[in-house]
């Protein structure tokens, strides 16, 4: 085999990383661009200086070896070893602090997200331009391309981060504090967002999906979404309902149009239209939606749902199969 | 080699002459972002005026490290005898070694408080 096929083989599976509906080298809105971009420009800087040095090193070591007088070893030091990495670390310094007050804009599109941190999933509420009161979803946040929304920042109990990396830069999430970022995507498509602050035994199941929409569709799905659950009108579907209400589920979830108004948990009354389960963990399924209702713990450590193992497997599928109904 | 003529007064002693420069920047830093963290929470707005009084507050610090970083340069007496290498149980030695160690983290400190305060010419607004 050629020596450089394993070398060849390893770059082909790490820059395979680099693509997909998470990384920073994927771009899909103007803030992403921005730091890709950055990401760039001090790799290629990183390459230039490193072949540089190094070839500097192999010039004074291998080529042209021979005694540097005490005058121009000094010289070499004051020039290359302080003013040239000052001079190189203002101009870099400068690129990155120009780009900042972009990543802040302020939104232009009359669209503010909330989106509060919770252990282990993400509360949303849309307020659209002059809207009194906000459209509650939960794990998803959807966004039109082409305008930069508002995006505010809370947390419950403990510190999150809010980061889509494909669509800009992260912030912080703390109790007590509004943070506020602004996000404007450019390309429709579906993007997973995910916790970047260690917040508990489940943070790695911490996830979400960003969809971004054209602005019609963007319009008509939250439309939709504000509007109240329609329930499946299936017989399964039927007895699933009275079971989710028999059980309490309504006591800790809202599915607006029922009796449910919990706020403890997330709400559920478009689940199906979202793309995954508890966080970005599941797939929305009819199995993995019975799988989480029965042992919420054996998918996300430390869950405060608690477990319906106790139940009859037809019960919690009839419960899926309402949930599952609820676009 | 002495300077000739001139005896070492008490801050060619001093440690605290050599560490004045870094001090300097301790303080412009720490200034610096209170004076922001107020005229955001407290003032609000307009941060036209805010740039210009840290650009101001950094001018003030800018000019007091190269005086001290001068005094300093003096102290280590660099083109009367060249010396680079202060190892010796003198006077002489102990002013130069604190005027070259002094001149060093001034130089430090100058370049570090023009670093932080580029953010205030880019920053453009409390949020």
């Amino acid at each position: 085999m050629w020596p450089g096929g394993p070398v060849l083989i390893c770059a082909i599976l790490v820059l395979a990383g680099c693509d997909g509906p998470q990384s920073v080298l994927a771009p899909g809105g103007e803030d992403a661009f921005v730091l890709a971009n950055l990401f760039w420009f001090l790799l290629a800087g990183a390459v230039v200086l490193w072949c540089a040095m190094n070839g500097l090193m192999f010039y004074v070591t291998r080529i042209n070896p021979r005694e540097l007088s005490e005058r121009g070893a000094q010289a070499l030091i004051l020039w290359g070893g302080i003013a040239f990495p000052t001079v190189v670390l203002a101009g870099l310094l400068f690129y990155a602090l120009s780009i900042m007050p972009e990543q802040r804009a302020e939104g232009d599109g009359g669209l503010r997200v909330e989106v509060t941190g919770e252990q282990w999933w993400w509360r949303v509420a849309y307020w659209p331009e002059g809207a009194d009161e906000p459209i509650i979803s939960a794990n998803e946040v959807r966004l039109p391309a082409g305008s930069r929304s508002e995006i505010t920042l809370e947390a419950d109990k403990v510190i999150h981060s809010f980061w889509v990396p494909s669509l800009g830069g992260k912030s912080d999430m703390i109790p007590g504090r509004t943070n506020r970022m602004s996000l404007a995507p450019t390309v429709p498509g579906l993007y997973r967002g995910q916790c970047a602050e260690y917040c508990g035994e489940s943070h790695a199941k911490m996830a979400f999906t960003a969809e971004v929409l054209t602005p019609e569709d963007f319009a008509a799905w939250l439309d939709a979404e504000a509007g109240p659950a329609v329930p499946p009108d299936t017989a399964l579907a039927r007895e699933g309902r009275a079971a989710f209400f028999a059980e309490g589920c309504g006591a800790c979830h809202a599915i607006r149009g029922t009796p449910a108004h919990g706020r403890v948990g997330p709400d559920l009354t478009h689940l199906a239209s979202r793309a995954t389960l508890a966080a970005g963990t599941l797939p929305m399924t009819g199995e993995a939606l019975a799988r989480w209702i029965t042992a919420p713990e054996s998918v996300k450590p430390g869950a405060l749902m608690p477990g319906y193992d106790h139940l009859p497997p037809e019960r919690i599928a009839a419960m899926a199969a309402y949930l599952e109904g609820l676009e | 080699m002495a300077r000739p003529g001139v005896e070492d007064g008490p801050e060619d002693r001093s440690l605290w002459h050599m560490i004045f420069a870094p001090t300097v920047w301790a303080v412009h830093f720490a200034v610096c972002y209170a004076v922001q963290a107020i005229w955001c929470a407290k003032i609000g707005g307009d941060i036209a005026t805010l740039r210009v009084v840290l650009v101001a507050i950094t001018i003030v610090a800018l000019a007091i490290i190269s005086f001290f970083g001068f005094r300093a340069w003096q102290r280590w007496d660099y083109f009367h005898d060249r010396d680079y290498i202060h190892g010796g149980e003198t006077d002489e030695d102990r002013r130069e070694f604190l005027g070259h160690t002094g001149f060093m983290l001034a130089c430090l400190s100058f370049v570090a408080v023009l670093y932080v305060a580029m953010p205030f010419l880019i920053i453009g607004s409390c949020i």
